[in-house]
């Protein structure tokens, strides 16, 4: 027997409209300020479409206001979480423009430093993956560790998140005394750290459950959405700018690239895109092992003038930072200013990819799909 | 049904094997320190050298070369020189730092050829107004500095001088700062032959 139940004017009494909700700007497990606006049947989401621009500050823009070395410390803020490798990109865009050669020794510092970066921006994602699940313990644990490396770029750059560590020509400053033998030790501490947070983490039940085949991305989706780094390894597609579009001494050095094994799902599902992350932590750790071995002698930055003033001309450079190819357009105009900047950055590509990810999943999964794609809020603002 | 159980099993084991790895830092030494009131020391003096904290202008020794004012990326330096026409010297009537506004990136103090403008390592500066994070350090005009060719004589510039130097040269090359100066200090070596004297091993004279 049915119940045809109906209003006077003919709409059906039982049914139902999807409920428009809002999560963000302020929602704290929204990495940074960030709105997602949900439309949801019940707990099921049909859609979950990113507001983004609440952090827009048109760094672009700043940069052919104040100059081709003024713009460094600019460059910390497009992803303050790993500023090293940005501003590494700034740096390689305009002395490919200038033909400018980085002395070796400059680019082992530059190495040392966007590898202890790619670890800390790594430990904060694994964190506040474990945070967004509901593991509180994790976050605390891999922010203390955290601290230990900012001490370390605290003492060779003098800041502890936006370094401006970099300059065009090389870095700012030698290591100081006794630095390399401070970040073996450091690795020494924190490579059987790494195994303690597999412990603390992967292997919890409730973790994997949350986690496994929740918004799997597979390799066709991920090469069409163009995702980069972490993100797109974790896919099974082996991409990694280090090894196949090599910049700065990276060739010279032995590691491996990671990608996702679906040990607990599918491939590429949110597991997979931690247990990713997990392990470029040890391959960074590798890398830095041997950059302080070989580390050559010589000066650290090669003698450019104060007046920089580039030939006209345009530049693409792909940097491989945590959050993927980020890759810096840059013309020049012969003047002291650049004529155009345009930055593109590994988390824009995985914003957009949420709102196709979001169908069907539940409310709650989305947290931890942002978390798994390691969004840095600013970084798709700029 | 075993499969039910088995997953309520399972969750619960996989817990204790996270809560091992809690329970084993109550043994361990706490990474924490209570700031400000159970320091030992302050903490200005624990924080390495390169660090980057309030600037500070010692005048004895600017030369008015305007060069930190042209670095500064956000002009949060503002520096005013006159040109004395009886004495024929150049009289600095204004150099004032917007600390609220400076953005703490060093690069206005690596021009400076004489170590004039520098990071000092304090950096607790809150206040109720961003009028008073403007710091003037022109109180009444001063002459500039002119470097002398035969070395600096006077004793009450030199010890300045000297800090300035070591942190034109040890900013750059720690390890270097008892040898010569580098290139990269290329004009400020000029002024100071004496300059680098001292070792490099106590960077607690700063500020």
């Amino acid at each position: 027997m049915s119940l045809e139940l109906e209003f006077a004017d003919g709409r059906d009494v039982f049914a139902t409209e999807d409920m428009v909700l809002n999560m963000g700007p302020q929602h704290p497990s929204t990495h940074g300020v960030l709105r997602f606006i949900i439309r949801a049947d019940g707990e099921v989401m049909r859609s979950a479409k990113a507001d983004v621009g609440y952090l827009h500050r048109s760094i672009e823009k700043i940069a052919e206001k104040v100059g081709w070395h003024g713009f460094m410390p600019y460059t910390d803020r497009v992803d303050y979480v790993a500023a090293m490798t940005t501003n590494q990109a700034w740096a390689m865009a305009a002395e490919v423009l200038g033909g400018v050669t980085v002395p070796r020794r400059g680019e082992y510092c530059r190495v040392i430093a966007a590898e202890l970066g790619r670890i800390c921006s790594h430990l904060l994602a694994a964190g506040a993956m474990g945070m967004d699940i509901g593991a509180i313990t994790p976050f605390t644990h891999a922010v203390r560790e955290r601290e230990l490396i900012n001490d370390l770029l605290e003492e060779l750059c003098g800041a502890r998140l936006t370094f401006n560590y970099m300059r065009i020509g090389g870095v700012a400053w030698d290591l100081p005394p006794g630095f390399g033998a401070k970040v073996l030790r450091f690795l020494d501490h924190f490579e059987p750290y790494v195994d303690e947070l597999d412990d603390l983490l992967s292997g919890n039940k409730i973790y994997i459950e949350r986690l496994a085949n929740v918004a799997v991305v597979s390799r066709e989706r991920a090469i069409a959405y163009n995702l980069v780094g972490p993100n797109l390894r974790a896919s099974g597609v082996k991409y990694d700018i280090r090894k196949h579009l090599p910049y700065s001494v990276y060739p010279e050095f032995d590691f491996e690239v990671p990608i996702g094994e679906g040990r607990h799902g599918s491939v590429g599902d949110c597991w997979d895109r931690y247990i990713v992350r997990l392990h470029e932590m040890r391959q960074s750790a590798r890398i830095l092992r041997q950059a302080i071995d070989g580390l050559p002698e010589g000066p650290v930055i090669a003698k450019v003038p104060r007046n920089y003033k580039p030939a006209a001309g345009e530049v693409h450079v792909h940097v491989e930072t945590p959050r993927g190819d980020q890759s810096w357009y840059v013309v020049a105009d012969g003047t002291e200013y650049p004529y155009r900047v345009h930055i593109r950055t590994g988390s824009f590509a995985a914003m957009a990819m949420i709102e196709e990810l979001s169908r069907g999943l539940m409310i709650a999964d989305l947290v931890a799909l942002i978390a798994s794609f390691d969004i840095v809020a600013p970084e798709v603002d700029r | 049904m075993s499969g039910y159980v088995g997953n309520i099993v399972e969750s619960v084991t996989s817990i204790f094997d996270g809560m091992a790895v809690t329970f084993s830092h109550f043994f361990r030494r706490p990474y924490t320190v209570q700031y400000p009131d159970r320091m030992p020391v302050r903490v200005q003096d624990t924080l390495p050298y390169r660090y980057r904290g309030f600037l500070e202008v010692d005048l004895e020794i600017c030369t008015g070369c305007l060069a930190c004012e042209r670095a500064c990326p956000i002009d949060c330096i503002l520096i005013e020189v006159l040109k004395d026409k009886e004495t024929k010297q150049n009289l600095l009537v204004r150099f004032d730092i917007d600390l609220a506004k400076c953005m703490y990136c060093g690069l206005c103090s690596e021009p400076c050829p004489t170590g004039s403008i520098h990071h000092t390592r304090e950096f607790e500066g809150a206040d109720y107004s961003l009028e008073s994070m403007v710091r003037r350090f022109v109180l009444e005009p001063t002459v500039t500095y002119k470097p002398k060719k035969a070395g600096e004589d006077d004793p009450a510039i030199v010890p300045i001088l000297e800090r300035g130097m070591r942190y034109v040269n040890e900013f750059a090359v720690p390890e270097a700062a008892p040898k010569a100066p580098k290139k990269e200090a290329a004009p400020a070596a000029k002024p100071a032959p004496a300059a680098p004297a001292a070792p490099a091993a106590a960077p607690e004279v700063q500020s």
